[in-house]
């Protein structure tokens, strides 16, 4: 009651018009748009315009940063460098390739014939070189997950898409159950580790279905429900409800490395076909869209092309009363112009009612310091916050902040808590410094 | 292309759903108070019509001096707003600035503490300190300090008791008649005969079932305890307050109260629960401890608020002017509100380690001194069981 930590809150899923349509693929663009930015991080451009790329061509890097990697995801000419919208809200300068439609593939991709023999290390430089990065959001490199030295029991494959609106891993999921399982298993080869375990909530009980006739193939893969709540899809709640332990910094004390389910499936094909990430599966949902559907598109394709897949908006759609969400609905960011390109963090897209109304003043209930999962007082913070005081932030561990949006979620009053904490956590960060 | 809507994270709201938000919560408070008025009603008015006291407008009269007290401060802080708004005077403005801002509901719990018979220019006047001075002056509903409320009750009371007395006070017809009240309340009694005695205290009203049913005398919304529990209920499901606030207030006073007995001569079970049954204990626990603006936020500084105030409750019983205790010593606890929100947010964030155990140390070594010294001074005044605790004090 006093001490006790949050167990997370159920939100209505609003998954079903989307998960009824099976996911499509979308493999050619006229035009893609490869983002010269990933994860805050800016990229160097490994061609000029006027060059001829082909499919899985390496097109640009960051050496310095943890070796990221991006390949070109159609074959075509690279036709200038240009401004596209990316999910992180911001104009980027990206590479304009135009398509050739031959669908030429560059001669590293090719079947990996002793693929049992692979070495953990061949793994990770498999993965290194792929530039495989985390496909559920937050877009981390992988291989600097498995560079590990701590000793791993066990890869939990985060199957389990706890925001609103999300369908994409399902789809993927339900498409390719037996690559899932496979790229789940090499990466337990990278990691050393003993086991396998597939986190997915009970809502999504097809994955289940999916997954169960293949696993007499794979019986060190078990399978692990998770309650249909939110924050589930937390990195550290999966750890606590799958291991039983928990951890302060990464994941790796706990003895366990979390990877997304679509991160999987990709690193299946990066290890037997050598294909590096030049695809994934992007959700298109909301009230806003005519059709909700899922699509599996090369990275840098345009999102305008997908809404129109979908039929486009619904009839007389007043953009000014809408959200153009890139990401999920609980932490992702409102885009003005809807001219987003498909970057590797980019889930999905939601078109969805704005809120709008007036709502009354913050009347102290107390519900958003309840439902934290990190268990802080959000009203303090944002008091602190406002009074510019560092040493309380320091106190009120305004640095765990997971931004999972709940307090905002919860509150009553309709007040942008989750900003304020935010806030508070930056500027906790910059005094701290 | 087109230009979208700004906005920031979370994009799915529980507010803009039906049924919830903070107009919800508010009108769950008035849905709570429904039994508690409807006791009053019933006690005050119904019941002394039945009697034969007084005759059938006047049956009317508690409802419509609870319904009138909701009244005026809808009135005052609608006449508040439209004076202060300079720019945007339209009676459209003004209702909606009034429907976020909930007014009718300290008006109503003012009504409900005070006596019957107040006049209507003191419940005017009550209800000015309470809407004008007690919130809107504090910038409106969320950022008073005090409970409104509570304010208007406690300058009326400290300053027009007399005026009230001789209107009538609290005694209504068929209770002003019954000599063995000698025209005082139970916790008068207490302060009057200073003696902890179950036939001084108790039986001149009935038995402690009466006290639980509510047919004492007392203000018109404090004495039933189970049209109050009715809408504490209420509240609980509707997940408006936390059942553990009112708990641990009511247990507190009873702890307290039991040793305070024991230490007199009394073991007795009768007077901690004449104790939280007399004296608005239990409608302060449900409908003003857990009111959320001027009461700690977060779980562990309700826990602490609730215990503090028990103990200054029973302090002030003894100590104090005003015989109930729960006035005086929510008014009290009021100005503490934001340190415990702030000492308690950081008690959870950083547990025994620095600075949290030291917050954690001063809360609870302050509550310890306190309870003693209540103890000590209650159990002072009433006997010489403790003599040599007496140069002490």
């Amino acid at each position: 009651m006093i001490f006790q930590k949050a167990k997370g809150i159920h939100i209505e899923g609003r998954k079903e018009a989307c998960k009824k349509i099976p996911i499509k693929d979308y493999l050619s663009p006229k035009y893609v748009y490869i983002p010269l930015l990933q994860r805050a991080t800016n990229l160097k451009a490994e061609v000029s315009v006027g060059d001829e790329v082909k499919i899985g061509q390496l097109v640009a890097t960051n050496e310095q940063q943890m070796n990221i990697r991006v390949h070109a995801s159609i074959s075509g000419k690279v036709t200038g460098i240009k401004k596209a919208w990316h999910s992180s809200g911001k104009m980027v300068d990206s590479i304009e390739i135009e398509n050739d439609f031959k669908n030429q593939l560059i001669e590293t991709i090719k079947k990996e014939e002793n693929v049992d023999s692979l070495t953990r290390e061949q793994l990770i430089k498999k993965m290194e070189l792929a530039g495989i990065t985390g496909l559920g959001g937050a877009g981390f490199p992988t291989h600097i997950k498995y560079k590990t030295k701590a000793k791993i029991d066990a890869v939990i494959i985060n199957a389990i898409e706890c925001e609103p609106y999300l369908t994409c891993d399902f789809h993927f999921i339900t498409k390719y159950p037996e690559k899932l399982l496979k790229g789940a298993t090499y990466f337990m080869r990278a990691a050393d580790a003993k086991k396998v375990v597939v986190a997915y909530k009970t809502y999504n009980n097809q994955i289940r279905e999916a997954l169960q006739p293949f696993l007499s193939k794979y019986p060190h893969v078990e399978l692990h429900p998770i309650k249909n709540i939110y924050p589930a899809g937390w990195e550290k709640y999966i750890v606590e409800q799958v291991t039983k332990k928990t951890y302060n910094g990464l994941p790796a004390e706990a003895g366990v490395i979390v990877n997304n389910s679509a991160t999987a499936i990709t690193f299946c094909d990066a290890v037997e076909m050598n294909i590096p990430l030049i695809a994934r599966p992007v959700s298109i949902n909301g009230e806003g869209i005519l059709h909700p559907s899922s699509f599996y598109v090369p990275i840098g394709t345009k999102v305008s092309e997908l809404v129109e897949l979908c039929g486009g908006y619904v009839k007389d759609l007043d953009p000014l009363k809408y959200n153009y969400i890139a990401g999920g609905p609980m932490t992702g960011r409102a885009i003005f112009i809807d001219d987003l390109i498909v970057n590797d963090t980019l889930g999905a897209v939601i078109v969805k009612k704005a809120s709008e109304g007036v709502y009354p003043e913050c009347l102290g209930c107390g519900k958003c310091a309840d439902v934290c999962p990190v268990y802080l007082t959000p009203t303090e913070i944002k008091k602190a916050f406002e009074r510019k005081d560092v040493k309380l932030l320091g106190d009120l561990n305004a640095n765990k902040c997971v931004e999972c949006g709940l307090c905002s979620y919860i509150c009553p009053s309709h007040i942008e808590i989750t900003e304020a904490v935010a806030k508070g956590k930056d500027l906790l960060r910059k005094g701290a410094k | 292309m087109a230009r979208f809507a700004g906005g920031k994270a979370p994009f799915v709201r529980a507010s803009e759903e039906k049924d919830y938000g903070t107009k919800v919560i508010m009108r769950d408070v008035m849905i709570a108070l429904l039994p508690v008025i409807l006791f009053s009603w019933y006690k005050n008015g119904i019941q002394v019509y039945i009697d034969g006291n007084i005759g059938l407008l006047e049956m009317f009269y508690p409802l419509f001096f609870i319904l009138i007290g909701g009244f005026l401060s809808v009135l005052m802080e609608g006449i508040f707003y439209f004076v202060t708004d300079k720019e945007n005077r339209t009676i459209k403005s003004v209702m909606q600035k009034l429907s976020l801002s909930f007014p009718a509901i300290p008006g109503l719990i003012l009504a409900l503490l005070l006596p019957l018979y107040t006049p209507i220019w003191v419940l005017i006047f009550a209800a000015f300190i309470a809407t004008i001075i007690g919130k809107m002056i504090f910038g409106g509903f969320g950022h008073n300090v005090f409970n409104p409320a509570l304010l208007g009750y406690a300058v009326v009371g400290f300053t027009l008791m007399g005026v009230i007395n001789n209107a009538g006070g609290l005694f209504n017809a068929s209770e002003a008649v019954v000599d063995a009240y000698a025209g005082a309340t139970p916790l008068g009694k207490l302060a009057s005969s200073g003696q902890i005695n179950y036939d001084t205290l108790v039986a001149p009203y009935g038995s402690l079932w009466d006290f639980f049913i509510g047919t004492i005398p007392g203000a018109l919304g404090e004495t039933s305890a189970l049209a109050i529990l009715f809408g504490g209920l209420y509240l609980v499901i509707r997940k408006v307050i936390k059942w553990y606030t009112p708990v641990i207030y009511v247990g507190t006073i009873f702890v307290l109260s039991w040793i305070i007995g024991a230490v007199t001569g009394d073991a007795g079970l009768w007077f901690p629960a004449y104790s939280i049954l007399s004296g608005g204990v239990m409608f302060a626990a449900v409908f003003m401890i857990t009111e959320p603006v001027t009461t700690p936020t977060n779980v562990l500084g309700k826990v602490f608020f609730a215990l503090f105030l028990g103990v200054f409750t029973v302090l002030f019983r003894f100590v104090g002017s005003l015989p109930e205790g729960v006035g005086t010593s929510l008014i009290f606890m009021n100005i503490f509100t934001l340190p415990i929100d702030k000492f308690t947010a950081v008690i959870r964030t950083k547990r025994f380690k620095k600075p949290g155990g030291l917050y954690l140390g001063i809360l609870t070594g302050l509550l310890v001194i306190l309870a003693v010294y209540t103890l000590v001074k209650a159990g002072a005044m009433y006997t010489v069981y403790i003599p040599f605790l007496g140069w002490v004090i």
